[in-house]
Order: structure tokens, then C-alpha cells, then sequence
């Protein structure tokens, strides 16, 4: 019989082709399958297009219907939806402003009182590119007697917020009930965050119900009123209601259904700080400009929760259920409202150095440049909004910051100049940029691992004439201490280090001055004790501190250098770690590369060498 | 071993009102393009010359990028029916017509290949004179390349 043996779920066309060939292979009818211009090789290249095409769509077809082999980020939401999960929209950048009208010139009685709109604008540029903030409620302001007003909120707090993005509204009228019900913001630049959604009784009435978003829903009962807002497969959003059964109302056929955001530009007007009014104040017909100062310059816009942020959290957000609970429910939930957070780490305090019951500690890391307002509001928030609803009641929240402990990758190779047509200075430029490279790609966030032996591949990658590799990694953590003030320090690295050993220091600095003198610490032969030591390698001070090998502490105990060699603010304590084939950083510590000491060198070798005795 | 068979190629005439004068050994076989139906219902057979005579006016014929997963095969002189035809161009197209027969047909050897323009009717006419390599057949290939519109 012959071959006929083609799988249908064979992607490779020339395999698929090369299967058609031996078929005919086995008769004798047509003879010239083999030869590319042949009538009969055009129809081979039909029927295995075919079947290539085919195989292909059923691949794609079966990888987008699970959330963890999708590609397309349409197939990725709806299947983050029915885990109850919603993925993030665009959010609008905002900006702090202290703003002042100057009413002196004012023609008449001035008045005691003035109102600053909803939505009074403000242009900014960043990059040379333009941006419009508005303010999102009114804002009022009292004669000081010289006619000055400085604009307040209801609390009395001259921090006024602008947002960034245009404000737009979408108006749908509810059809019957036998129609379908579809409600599609065609925008897919909103922010849901700001979405208010009005439901009118009719057309023609200007009394409305507000309805709130079904994620902020801690209780539903038949009379709660909630929209969803979910992403469509093409990018933009569809508001929907319930069936107006026990799961909440539902607008009524012939009520008019009226949904305000803010279209926004994302992260993109982040760091803008130079703000001015994009209108006059009109105060009883007469025109006056408001001044603006920034307190805080714009942050927090962000995009749409990426794909790959998705795959990860729609599973974790359906198994913690929207509670705050486990130590990853907080760091569930807050990735999950607070796109422009870069990423979060959150342990119990009895995982905490030293044991703190009762508490769970949050580790936030921010984009670049997030001003100190921003993000205490962000924290603000995380605990107003998630923690105080969602949270358990004896489990206190306690925010600290991230630490960065920086890596310093020192590279030995192997070179032979007659395999590459460039210099052994150029790969060793090479090198350093791929390790860069290695670190940008794959370090930089919470509990993500530096792997030696992933980075020494890449660095073989990069030319046959690298023969071989060595690595060599310190860690160093950075102490600013108070200069000519008796003090003791203690740095930790967030690994195990090397027991001390008498060839090399495990715990070394960078210069400083002491006693008048240019010195470095280290830690004595065979010995955790740290020692002060001059450039000439005589000890200045016997006994400085000590470190703990196993626990990655450093004690400086009665430390008072008098300055910094260099002129930095701090000085470098650098270690060598245990285990340097594979470093973990733990709880709120991150690993990034010291451009400083990304060092790499070669030893030219042509592979010539003859043993002799 | 060849098995030895006789064929006829569609080109030999209408084969059922038409002398048969001639027939020979064949080693070569492939469908014949024009699908047309032979007395049997079947189609018509392309035979030695005649199938690599067809071979070698699908490489020409052939633009970049038609056949899958082979982006170069071909000699994309129908694509430049649009350019200018300049005093290099003749010689372009004798060169990709070189390239591809001897990169794509093992079975055909190039004697000569003239190009000449027709402008009056916006026309490319080649000529192919080629052997067939085991039978040492000399064959000629004329084909025109015109614009539809």
C-alpha cells in the first residue's frame, strides 16, 4: 500500500510536501515530483499549502483557547473575564497644583468667594510633545484683603489635582427588552477609574442614578445598582448591567444611560511639572489668569495591563476571591488596581526579620521618578480602598521602601582573535553591554533570580572566537553614613556570604577618610572581624565590626570616617556571596547591576599551546 | 531501472484524428497544465522534452514570492514589465533566466535565450533554446509576457 502518512497537525510545509513526494515516490504515474518548476510540484505546493494552512489555524485556534497559551490579547481578556478577573485600562496621569487668582484689579466689590470649574484646564508639555491636564470637581477660594485667592478643596487643602486626558461622554437609550443590550465606548484610551455612569428614568428628566463599579461591590442585593466595564476583544469597552433579577437593577427600557471618563494619553505625560492655566478665570464677566505652581509633578498614568501581567494574575486574582488575606492576595490586588506600579512584594510579619506578628508588610516599586506625593496618595489609597474593605481586621499594613543591593560582574575570557574579525577590546565591550543587557531583561523586579550560568550562555552567544568563560559576582550595598559622628551601622545583604577564607577579603569598601587618612575596610584572614586598613595595607583601626556569614549581616560598631573619597554621599560595602551560581534576593531587596563594576577582561589565546616536559 | 513506457503529449496534436509518427522511451512525467481531458477522461500527460519544456516556462513565468516558503524562485520578469526597458534590461532578463534554470532545472541546459521588445503592444517576448540533458533534445521555448491593462 502506499505511504499515505500525513498528520493532519504537521505545521512544517516542506515536511508536509516531502510526505506528498513519497507517496508519488511510490507510483509510477508521474515521475517528476522532484524537479521545483514542475506542474506537478505546483500542485504539491497547493496541497501542502493547504494542509500547512490548515494545521496552523487548528494550532492557533487550540493555543488561544487557554489563557496560558494565548497570544492574542483579545483571547487573554475574555478568558481573564470569566475568572472573574478585569484587566486594567489605561490610567490618567496626574499632576499636584497650588493655584492662585489675582483678582486686585478687579472693577467693582470684589467678592468674597470664587468658584474654579470642574474641568478647568492646564497645557504642559513633555518631550516637546503637549498634554492637557483638567481638574476634576471645583475648587473655591476666599479674598485674603489684597485680592488674592488660593484655590481649596472641601477639606481646606490647597493640593489641587489635575488630571490628564479629555473628558468625554457617551449617551446609549436602553432598548426593549427583546433587543440585545450592547453598550460599546468605542475609546480605548479610557480610564475606567474615572467612568461615572448615570442612568436617566427617560430621555427628557435630568435626575439620574448613579451606578458604581461591580469591582468596588462588597455586598449585592437586588436593589444595588452596578455596571461592569470589560474590555472587547478590539481594544475598546463595553459597559454592562445586570439582568435586573436578585443580582441588582438594570436600566429600564427608554431610560437613557450616560457614561463620563477621562481619554487619556497614558503614561506618557508622567514627570510633567511645568503647568500653565489653559483659560482665564471669569469672575462676574471679568476675565483674570490663575497662576499655577506644581507641588508635585505629574505620575501614575499608565497602560493597559500588558499580557503577560494578565496570565499571571487572572489565575492568582480567581483563587484569592477578592480577598486580602494570604501575603500574594495583596500583591494580587494591588498590581491589579494600580497598573502604573511596577511591582509589588508583600510577606507576613512572621516571615519578617525581626518576627513582627500581626502585620503584613508591603514593598512597592515605583516607575522612575514618582514624586513622594504620589506615592504616599498611592498608599493612601491602597489601604483606603483595598485593605480597609477587602483586609482582614487584626492584620495591620505597613509599607516599606524597596532596597537595592547592586551587582558587580567582574568577566574573565578566552579569546582567539583568529576565529572573529574584531578585537578582543571590542568583545570585551560587547560582553559588558550583554551583561547589561542580561540584567535589564531579567533583574530588577521583586524575587527574580540572577542565574550565572543563563548569563555565561549569552556571553558564548556572542562570538565564536570567546572560547571560555569565568564570572566572577560581588554584591554591594551603599552606607551613607554621618561623617565625623560616632555611630553604629548595620548593612544587611539579602543573601548568605562566603565564610572568611586567607586568600581573599569576603567584605571590602571603597575608600574613605579616617584618622586623616585614606582607608578601606575589610574583614581579616580567616576571620569575620572587620579592620580598618590604610592604602599601604597597614590596619588603621584593629577592630571595627564584624559580619555573619550566614545571616549576610554586616556591624560597624563606632564608625565615624570623616569623609568619602570621591566626593560621593556613600560608601560601597562590597561582598562576596556564598553561592555565586544562583542569587535570590529576599522580601523587599532587588538585585541591579553596578555599571561601576561590570568589568570584563581577555586573555588572547590562538589554541596553539604545545605541552612540553 | 526506467521503466519503459509510451506516452503522447497533448502538444503532438489532437492524438485522436492525428497520425501517430512518433514515439519514444520516456523517463519524464508530469500533468500537463492545461488540465485538458484526454479520450479516457483523464488529463494529458506532459512527457520528456515536453515536460521540461513546461518546467522550464514555470521558472520564467514565475514571480518572487508566488511559490510558499521559496521567496526567490522564479525569474520576476513578469514584474518587470513595468520598468523602463533600457539598453541593460535584455541582458537583465537573459541573466535571471540563466540563474533560475540552473538553480531550479537540473534536467535542462541553456544554448541561448534572446529577449526583444515589443513596444507597439507593450510586450516582452523571450526565447529559450535550450537541451534537454539526457536525451541531449534540443528544444525551444518562445513565451510572451504582456500587460493586461
Amino acid at each position: 500500500m502506499a505511504k499515505t502518512n500525513i498528520n493532519p497537525s504537521d505545521l512544517d510545509f516542506d515536511g508536509i510536501k516531502n510526505k506528498l513526494k513519497d507517496y508519488l515516490q511510490s507510483k509510477d504515474e508521474f515521475a517528476d515530483y522532484d524537479f521545483e518548476g514542475s506542474a506537478l510540484s505546483n500542485v504539491l505546493d497547493v496541497l501542502a499549502y493547504n494542509t500547512h494552512i490548515n494545521a496552523l489555524t487548528a494550532n492557533m485556534a487550540i493555543n488561544e483557547s487557554f489563557l496560558e497559551t494565548a497570544q492574542l490579547r483579545g483571547s487573554i481578556v475574555t478568558h481573564s473575564h470569566s475568572l472573574g478577573y478585569y484587566p486594567t485600562s489605561m490610567t490618567s496621569s496626574n499632576a499636584t497644583l497650588n493655584l492662585v487668582a489675582d483678582l486686585s484689579g478687579f472693577v467693582g466689590d470684589r467678592p468674597s468667594t470664587i468658584t474654579l470649574p470642574s474641568g478647568f484646564a492646564f497645557n504642559t508639555t513633555v518631550e516637546n510633545v503637549g498634554y492637557t491636564f483638567q481638574t476634576q470637581q471645583t475648587y473655591t477660594a476666599t479674598d485674603d484683603g489684597s485680592g488674592s485667592y488660593v484655590f481649596v478643596d472641601g477639606d481646606g487643602s490647597s493640593e489641587i489635582k489635575a488630571y490628564e486626558g479629555a473628558y468625554k461622554t457617551k449617551t446609549f437609550l436602553v432598548p426593549s427588552v427583546s433587543d440585545l443590550r450592547h453598550y460599546i465606548i468605542n475609546d480605548v484610551s479610557i480610564d475606567t477609574e474615572t467612568l461615572i455612569v448615570r442612568v436617566y428614568e427617560n430621555a427628557n428628566t435630568d435626575e439620574y442614578v448613579v451606578y458604581t463599579n461591580i469591582v468596588d461591590a462588597v455586598r449585592i442585593t437586588d436593589e444595588s445598582t452596578f455596571y461592569v466595564i470589560r474590555e472587547t476583544p478590539n481594544g475598546n469597552f463595553e459597559l454592562q448591567f445586570t439582568d435586573g433579577g436578585n443580582v441588582g437593577t438594570a436600566p429600564a427600557p427608554g431610560s437613557k444611560v450616560e457614561a463620563i471618563y477621562i481619554s487619556t494619553n497614558g503614561p506618557a505625560p508622567n514627570g510633567a511639572n511645568a503647568f500653565v492655566a489653559a483659560d482665564l478665570l471669569t469672575v462676574d464677566g471679568q476675565n483674570f489668569s490663575v497662576s499655577v505652581t506644581t507641588q508635585a509633578a505629574a505620575g501614575g498614568g499608565g497602560d493597559k495591563e500588558p499580557i503577560s501581567s494578565i496570565k499571571f494574575h487572572a489565575p492568582i486574582a480567581y483563587a484569592s476571591q477578592r480577598r486580602m488575606v494570604t501575603a500574594q492576595d495583596y500583591h494580587i490586588q494591588i498590581t491589579s488596581n494600580y497598573s502604573f506600579i511596577e511591582d509589588v512584594i508583600s510577606w507576613g510579619g512572621e516571615d519578617n526579620i525581626p518576627i513582627d506578628y500581626g502585620k503584613i508588610y508591603i514593598s512597592i516599586k515605583y516607575p522612575e521618578n514618582t514624586s513622594d506625593d504620589t506615592k504616599t496618595e498611592t498608599q493612601d489609597s491602597i489601604v483606603q480602598n483595598l485593605i480597609e474593605p477587602l483586609g482582614t481586621v487584626s492584620i495591620t499594613a505597613k509599607f516599606i521602601e524597596p532596597i537595592y543591593t547592586y551587582m558587580g560582574i567582574t568577566t574573565s575570557f578566552d579569546f582567539n582573535p583568529s576565529l572573529s574579525g574584531i578585537t578582543v577590546q571590542a568583545t570585551g565591550d560587547r560582553i559588558t553591554s550583554k551583561v547589561s543587557e542580561y540584567f535589564n531583561n531579567n533583574l530588577g523586579q521583586f524575587e527574580e533570580e540572577f542565574r550565572r550560568s543563563n548569563l555565561l550562555t549569552e556571553i558564548d552567544e556572542i562570538s565564536p572566537a570567546v572560547l571560555s568563560t569565568k564570572i566572577d559576582v560581588t554584591l554591594n550595598q551603599r552606607l551613607t553614613p554621618i561623617l565625623n559622628f560616632v555611630k553604629t551601622y548595620n548593612i544587611i545583604f539579602p543573601v548568605e556570604l562566603a565564610i572568611p577564607d586567607d586568600i581573599n577579603s569576603i567584605i571590602t569598601s571603597t575608600p574613605f577618610t579616617f584618622k586623616d587618612t585614606t582607608c578601606t575596610i575589610r574583614n581579616k584572614s580567616l576571620s569575620n572581624n572587620l579592620e580598618i586598613i590604610d592604602g599601604n595595607g597597614d590596619v588603621v583601626s584593629d577592630s571595627i565590626g564584624t559580619y555573619e556569614p550566614t545571616t549576610g549581616e554586616v556591624n560597624l560598631v563606632d564608625f565615624s570616617p570623616q569623609s568619602i573619597v570621591g566626593g560621593g554621599s556613600f560608601i560601597k560595602f562590597l561582598a562576596i556571596p556564598a553561592k555565586q551560581s544562583s542569587i535570590k534576593p529576599l522580601r523587599n531587596y532587588l538585585f541591579v547591576l553596578d555599571d561601576d563594576l561590570n568589568v570584563s577582561t581577555g586573555t588572547v589565546d590562538y589554541q596553539k599551546t604545545r605541552v612540553s616536559i | 531501472m526506467t521503466t519503459t513506457q509510451r506516452r503522447f503529449s497533448i502538444e503532438d496534436g489532437d492524438l485522436n484524428v492525428r497520425t501517430i509518427y512518433s514515439s519514444r522511451d520516456t523517463s519524464y512525467s508530469d500533468l500537463d497544465l492545461s488540465f485538458e481531458e484526454n479520450s479516457i477522461g483523464d488529463v494529458y500527460k506532459k512527457l520528456d522534452a515536453a515536460a521540461v519544456k513546461q518546467a522550464v516556462k514555470n521558472i520564467v513565468l514565475c514571480n518572487y514570492g508566488e511559490k510558499p516558503f521559496q521567496p526567490f524562485f522564479g525569474t520576476d520578469i513578469r514584474n518587470m514589465l513595468f520598468e523602463l526597458f533600457d539598453f541593460g534590461t535584455s541582458e537583465d532578463i537573459k541573466r535571471r533566466i540563466r540563474l533560475a534554470i540552473n538553480r531550479y532545472e537540473p534536467r535542462a541546459r541553456i544554448r541561448e535565450i534572446f529577449v526583444s521588445a515589443e513596444d507597439e503592444v507593450n510586450s516582452l517576448s523571450v526565447e529559450i533554446i535550450f537541451e534537454v540533458i539526457n536525451t541531449s533534445e534540443v528544444v525551444t521555448l518562445v513565451t510572451s509576457i504582456s500587460r493586461l491593462r
